[in-house]
């Protein structure tokens, strides 16, 4: 028998669906919510480095609006879909929700392989695919930024287009933009940062003092470092990391009993955030199996890598130690574990709360792009700490009031605001 | 006072104003010593009984320590080490440490106070060596005070953190380095905590101040008329407590004796003699923006201001011209004079009462004399007051007796006899002597030879070479027309510090209290000399010695047998002899 595919959007929408019930919401907010306000798909048509011609496609899909702009990232996958689009855009209209800031969720993705591309022909996809949606997108309506595959050269070549399109500066276009062309300062470390300040908040709520816990983390790319550089400097261990081996193609966990140097590791990892092997290991460090970082005794598990990690295969193997799953990736934990989890009274602290820091710098990066002035440092920090703690208290508040989990209750507040928002408007 | 660990008081919590904690910290290590004597002293307050206090409100101003971590933390993540331990200039180190960002773990809490706060606020150094040390560092590091009244947030936040840089700045500046090194302790171990607290006081317009400001001490080295020495001395100023810790003109009077007469021939040379001038935070038009300057949001405004602000009730007597008398209070038409006259002579409200009981309670809990700081304000039209308590510091007081006969100070080889002398003891290894030189200076000129003294010190101390330092007018006097205003650090070399008169510069003597703190702790030997008095300075014999350094202000000497230098304090004589 042929199983069917996995569909993230259906997830979405059954995720959107059970909340929705709960909340009690009418059929026309549901109907509403529950699919995209707008789509575009569209062909980008390429002149490659050999001289062909190749037609990519491309969409843009805004789920909703009615709180601000819309706000996400353009992947480039050769997997993408419309689908996975879809629900990447719905999610985003939660994530902005719930941290409460001014936004609403979109996606795009183009289907292609940037491996497989030079420098020259991305940079035309870039451009080719402002060109289809520059009428449809902008700093009042929607705000792209980067997202798997793409980076701040990517957003730079978009922005360059979008403006020449426009006839005029206009900064606030794209977010994820270098320091110094328009980017924020504290962007690069805002998603870790904002992991770990939910964390903290939950660690007082749980009675527990952050100095005395350990926590493993899965993957070292940028959420991950910068998690564990913050965790640390305020007097937590990191036993153990994980992270991919583009060479074995497989994952490592690299542990040490005394905790991991994060400097030490930084020196001996490349680009894509794979520590070397062999360094490791004369370091001092176990070179365990991959999934070996969930099943260690610690208090916290911090899985920032992929999503689906923590699975009803290997949910099982979390010690009974562990209190705390700080999601820094998106949907780490399958429902199934999910489950299991909560059933085990582990709190989580959902990846549309925690690693909603990105986001929000994001925001702030908008800000300071449409006013042309930016900030320092500790002021984009200084707001992302307030902005990420008040969203921490407002869930957990409500994660009590009303016995729900953390996770539920994360999306109970974003739905919430949202049909709000779109009732306030008289959409519905 | 046993060290206090970061761990004393809780740590911050985001809902600061509605806690019943009115003390937090955030960070961990150490709260440094200002803070640290505040922790201290906050029980002590709660046993004053109820009718010392008479209704008035006694505490300390609400408070956050960013403790020690902290700052070890912004110099090793910014990688200011070197920069902070190098000999580039003030301005350039506060630039570099303005351009620095704060330890993230910080922010979240500063903002959400920010984000609460709408009142003044001082933002206070707080120094781990003043606690190792046992020592006060008065006036060595930098307090700064902002308004904090901008409506947006956003700049109320990055005034308070450009503030909590410019004191992080200070603890590396020049003078502050010169006198570290004058503990035989070195820069590279200092740590800075911060103090975040309430300005007392109210808002007049654009003038936010205190009615009162005072510095009360439980030993007096100066005791006038009945007063003991063991009596104490208060100082009342109105206004920002600046004027009294810069050396302005300021009330002085005996706490066992409120009411006794101040030492002026009559009210008119009281009328010379008394403050007319005070300090407030400004809550105006923003001044030029200038993050590492102390002053930047400070005004300085007159008695008319005061008056026009209606706060002169309580602290000034007016002076009636054809009887040449005061009449407390401002009931007629006349110049004012703030002697506080109608709270301590008529006891309106129990300041003098609550200082006396202060200083004996804190001596009590320190097991040692004490120097406090307060500020109060009155509530309009009531007699009730709020008594902020802002710094108590231990006071250090010799053992050593000496006795001096008048007749040895008109002896033979005298080279300063002084009558009026702060300190006790005998000190005879000093050969250097660093003198303005008499026939060169000029009032106008004292910013100059404040630098020129600077640089002399900071050659002495690193040649770990003692000095008695001779000038003219009030040492380290915030008014330049009125003495050589000079910072603690710039003459901490010194052992023994002269302070003379000329024709042309003939104020009131300060007496050492602009540095009285540093003076007693580091058992420098302090002697006032008018130019009137007959034995004096041997200008002749310092001016004979060939010169080590000479510039066009000041001279630098060195004798080749050390100098015999005996203060004796009850008998209030001192002098330097050569020894042959």
């Amino acid at each position: 028998m042929k199983t069917k595919p996995f569909n993230s959007f259906e997830l979405a929408q059954m995720q959107f669906d059970r909340v929705s019930e709960q909340l009690g919401l009418d059929a026309a907010t549901r109907e509403l919510l529950r699919w995209p306000l707008r789509e575009y798909s569209f062909a980008i048509p390429v002149r490659l480095d050999d001289g062909t011609m190749k037609v990519f496609r491309g969409f843009r899909v805004q789920h909703n609006d009615a709180r601000g702009p819309c706000k996400g990232g353009i992947r480039f996958h050769p997997m993408e879909t419309l689908d996975t689009v879809r629900a990447l855009s719905m999610w985003m209209t939660w994530k902005c929700a719930v941290v409460d800031i001014p936004l609403g969720g979109a996606k795009g993705g183009v289907i292609c392989d940037p491996h497989n591309l030079s420098q020259r022909e991305q940079e035309q996809i870039c451009r080719g695919f402002v060109r289809q949606i520059s009428r449809n997108v902008g700093p009042a309506v929607d705000v792209p930024a980067p997202d798997v595959m793409t980076s701040a050269q990517h957003m730079l070549w978009m922005l360059d287009e979008f403006e020449i399109l426009e006839g005029a500066k206009s900064p606030g276009f794209i977010t994820g933009k270098p320091v110094g062309m328009g980017g924020s300062l504290g962007r690069k470390e805002a998603t870790g940062f904002g992991v770990v300040f939910t964390l903290r908040e939950a660690l007082k709520e749980l009675g527990i003092r952050l100095q005395d816990t350990r926590a493993c983390v899965q993957g070292f790319g940028n959420v991950a470092q910068y998690a564990i550089r913050l965790y640390q400097q305020i007097g937590g261990t990191v036993l153990a990391v994980s992270c991919w081996d583009q060479e074995d193609q497989e994952a490592h966990t690299f542990r040490k009993q005394a905790g991991i140097d994060l400097d030490e590791l930084l020196a001996i990892t490349d680009q894509f955030g794979g520590i070397d092997k062999a360094k490791a290991s004369d370091l001092g460090y176990d070179v365990l199996p991959g999934e070996a970082w969930l099943e260690q005794d610690v208090d916290i598990l911090i899985p920032a890598a992929l999503e689906s990690q923590i699975t009803a295969d290997n949910v099982g193997k979390i010690s009974t130690k562990v209190k705390i799953i700080a999601e820094g990736a998106n949907g780490p934990t399958e429902p199934q574990a999910d489950a299991t989890v909560n059933d085990r009274d582990i709190f989580v602290i959902p990846d549309l709360l925690a690693n909603a820091g990105g986001v929000t710098c994001s925001y702030f990066e908008q800000v300071q792009s449409n006013m042309n002035y930016y900030w320092v440092k500790d002021e984009v920090l200084g707001k992302l700490d307030v902005q990420m703690t008040s969203a921490y208290i407002a869930v957990s508040n409500l994660a009590r009031k009303e016995k729900l989990s953390m996770r539920d209750a994360a999306y109970a507040i974003a739905v919430r605001r949202v049909a709000q928002a779109c009732r306030d408007r008289g959409w519905i | 006072m046993k060290a206090a660990s970061a761990d004393t008081i809780p740590r911050f919590e985001r809902q600061f104003f509605s806690s019943r904690d009115a003390c937090m910290r955030i960070g961990d290590g150490a709260l440094g010593g200002k803070a640290q004597g505040l922790v201290f002293i906050r029980d002590v307050l709660g046993t004053l009984a109820e009718d010392v206090t008479r209704g008035s409100e006694v505490g300390i101003p609400r408070m956050v320590v960013v403790a020690t971590s902290m700052f070890d933390a912004f110099i090793a993540r910014n990688d200011l080490w070197e920069l902070a331990l190098s000999d580039l200039p003030d301005e350039r180190i506060a630039h570099a440490f303005q351009q620095a960002d704060l330890p993230v773990e910080m922010l979240g809490d500063l903002r959400a106070l920010m984000d609460e706060a709408h009142a003044p606020l001082a933002v206070r150094s707080s120094s781990l060596l003043e606690d190792a040390l046992f020592r006060p560092f008065a006036g060595v590091y930098s307090t700064k005070m902002i308004p904090n009244n901008q409506p947006d947030r956003d700049t109320r936040f990055r005034k308070l953190i450009e503030a909590i840089k410019f004191v992080y700045a200070s603890t590396f500046f020049a003078a502050a380095k010169s006198y570290v090194r004058a503990t035989d302790r070195t820069t590279a171990e200092e740590k800075m905590a911060v103090i975040i607290q309430e300005v007392l006081g109210r808002r007049h317009e654009d003038r936010f101040y205190p009615d009162i400001s005072g510095v009360a001490r439980s030993f007096n080295f100066y005791p006038t008329g009945h007063a003991r020495a063991d009596q104490g001395v208060c100082n009342l100023a109105l206004g920002l407590g600046k004027t009294i810790v810069d050396g302005g003109i300021s009330w002085s009077y005996s706490p066992a004796y409120p009411k006794a007469p101040p030492p002026f021939g009559s009210a008119a040379d009281l009328l010379k003699n008394t403050q007319t001038r005070f300090w407030a935070v400004n809550m105006g038009q923003p001044p030029e923006y200038d993050p590492i300057a102390e002053t930047e949001y400070l005004v300085e405004a007159t008695l008319g201001d005061a008056e026009h602000d209606g706060v002169l009730d309580y602290l000034v007597s007016t002076y009636d011209g054809p009887s040449d008398r005061l009449v407390p209070g401002i009931g007629v038409a006349g110049p004012r004079v703030l002697d506080f006259a109608p709270v301590l002579v008529t006891s309106a409200m129990p300041v003098n009462a609550l200082v006396r009981a202060l200083l004996a309670a804190c001596d009590e809990a320190l097991s040692a004399p004490v120097e406090i700081e307060f500020a109060i304000t009155v509530e309009p039209g009531s007699r009730r007051a709020r008594f902020g308590f802002l710094q108590v510091r231990p006071m250090v007081i010799s053992d050593e007796r000496v006795e001096i006969q008048e007749s040895e100070l008109s002896a033979s080889g005298a080279i300063v006899a002084s009558s009026a002398v702060m300190g006790d003891g005998v000190e005879d290894s000093i050969t250097d002597v660093v003198y303005v030189k008499p026939a060169s200076f000029e009032a106008r000129l004292t910013r100059v030879i404040a630098q020129e003294i600077d640089r002399r010190n900071t050659a002495l101390l690193a040649e770990q070479r003692p000095y008695v330092l001779i000038g003219f007018g009030r040492w380290g006097s915030s008014d330049p027309w009125l003495g050589i205003p000079v910072r603690w650090g710039q003459i901490c070399g010194a052992r023994v510090i002269v302070e003379a008169t000329l024709p042309e510069m003939d104020v009131e003597a300060s007496q050492g209290a602009h540095f009285f703190h540093n003076i007693s702790s580091f058992g420098v030997s302090y002697l006032t000399v008018h130019h009137r008095e007959t034995a004096g300075i041997d200008w002749a014999c310092l001016d004979g010695q060939p010169a080590i350094e000479e510039t066009e202000y000041i001279r630098h000497v060195r004798f080749e047998d050390p100098l015999l230098v005996k203060v004796d304090g009850r008998n209030r004589r001192g002098g330097i002899w050569r020894q042959h």
